[in-house]
């Protein structure tokens, strides 16, 4: 299974996108960002499957839940920023 | 204990108010600062918070910052929209929690509309004052001396049609009445969390339409190379670490009143007060009292007001005495050299609770107080 990492500035936004892609059926779960990622330091992210990353991420626009990026995860633990 | 001083915290919480206090104590960690449970728990209880929040006053979860106070909310409101010097526009019936920040801020204090329980004199003055173009508006939503409910949709109506930024103090009417951030408009909305939202002290809550101006600065767990405030809500507001067992009981509180329905609560309060205000009047007391009323109610007593209390309280009924921190409010309906004794009504008003306090009024015995 492949994933996607949506991230957000802080915890606040990444709860508000939770809750939206859930009540929209898509799983997805809340956790840290990994350094690399987030620029400013400590952010959070929603993990969900890549099929969904499209999707998840017009929702997130619909609903105005600001978030940063989206990361392709590779299996070697590095990622690669999509634009979507 | 007869208690009727839920104006200044109410009293009697419900017990899901200590539970998710106690709760939140052996579960949570730091919300926002980590991703371990008892991180990931804190931050549950909190955003949980904030969309309960969100659903009663409608604004979106992010727009509700935790304050540890209405107080504290107004001042963050104030500072973010009044510099030294600026014409202010308020009510008469403003508590010191938004004079005081006023006067500190050299603020040109105008007062518009002191006629007690008169919602024309009121926006008549209102408006009048908005025509001379001030920096901005602050009012309280209820009167917390005298229960008066000012007109607030029509006094934000007219602040919105002059185009002068506001402020409502919600201190009174959180949990009772209808409030609003979208249908009112309003740049900010205060309100404490411990009073007609029924949840624990040091808790309140600042709902932001505008962008406000820090009045902490420090870690927020987010954004952590910037050496300034995030811009974003509710990080911007929310310096140092949260009161998460305060949150968690406060959200239960919330639900509680959502159960409860805040018009069943106000309904409850407000037949108390008439009541009392009926008797008290017969009894020749000087009773405030009007058509748009809470379940708070104020009056003068022959003797000394505090005087009054204190033999209520020694007849274990806790009502309020004196200048209730408006002395503002006391100078428009001319009680500021008397004070007046406060009866308010709560979430647990009821007709054994007002039969009890006018059996004590009678059995009062005068000069006899403080012995």
């Amino acid at each position: 299974m492949k994933y996607c990492l949506i991230t957000f500035r802080s915890v606040t936004p990444a709860q508000r996108g939770e809750r939206v892609l859930r009540k929209a059926g898509i799983a997805c779960t809340l956790s840290r960002t990994p350094k690399w990622m987030e620029q400013q330091g400590c952010g959070y992210s929603l993990r969900v499957q890549t099929h969904k990353a499209a999707e998840s991420a017009q929702m997130l626009r619909d609903e105005h839940v600001e978030f940063r990026k989206i990361y392709l995860l590779r299996e070697n633990g590095k990622g690669e920023e999509l634009s979507l | 204990m007869i208690y009727l001083d839920h104006g200044a915290t109410s009293f009697g919480k419900p017990p899901a108010v200590a539970e998710a206090m106690l709760r939140a104590l052996q579960a949570c960690g730091n919300p926002g600062r980590g991703g371990h449970r008892a991180a990931m728990a804190a931050a549950r209880v909190a955003y949980d918070c904030r969309e309960l929040a969100g659903s009663l006053f409608e604004c979106l979860p992010e727009q509700v910052a935790f304050t540890s106070s209405c107080t504290h909310g107004l001042n963050i409101a104030i500072c973010t929209l009044v510099k030294p010097g600026d014409p202010v526009v308020i009510s008469g019936f403003e508590h010191n929690a938004v004079t005081r920040p006023l006067h500190g801020l050299g603020a040109e204090i105008r007062v518009a509309g002191r006629k007690l329980f008169d919602p024309d004199d009121t926006l008549n003055c209102w408006e009048d004052a908005l025509k001379k173009a001030p920096k901005a508006a602050v009012f309280t939503h209820v009167s917390n001396v005298f229960g008066y409910v000012l007109p607030v949709e029509e006094m934000a109506k007219l602040c919105r049609h002059y185009g002068v930024p506001f402020v409502i103090d919600a201190a009174q009417s959180a949990g009772m009445l209808p409030v609003s951030l979208k249908k009112l408009g309003a740049d900010f909305i205060a309100m404490p969390g411990h009073k007609g939202l029924l949840g624990p002290m040091g808790t309140g809550l600042l709902l932001c339409a505008a962008q406000p101006q820090p009045l902490l600065r420090g870690g927020t767990g987010s954004e952590s190379r910037r050496q300034d405030m995030p811009d974003a809500l509710p990080e911007r507001l929310e310096a140092g670490t949260l009161n998460i067992p305060g949150i968690a009981g406060l959200a239960a509180g919330m639900g509680y009143v959502q159960t409860a329905g805040t018009e069943n609560l106000l309904l409850r309060a407000v037949r108390e007060q008439k009541a009392c205000a009926h008797a008290l009047s017969s009894r020749g007391y000087r009773v405030f009292s009007g058509p748009r009323q809470t379940g708070t109610l104020s009056f003068v007593p022959r003797e000394d007001c505090e005087e009054f209390a204190w033999q209520l309280a020694r007849r274990d009924i806790a009502v309020r005495a004196g200048l209730h921190c408006a002395p503002l409010a006391h100078e428009s309906a001319g009680t500021l050299e008397t004070g007046t004794v406060r009866i308010s009504f709560g979430h647990d008003a009821s007709p054994l609770q007002t039969r009890k306090l006018l059996a004590a009024i009678s059995n009062l015995k005068p000069k006899k107080y403080f012995q």
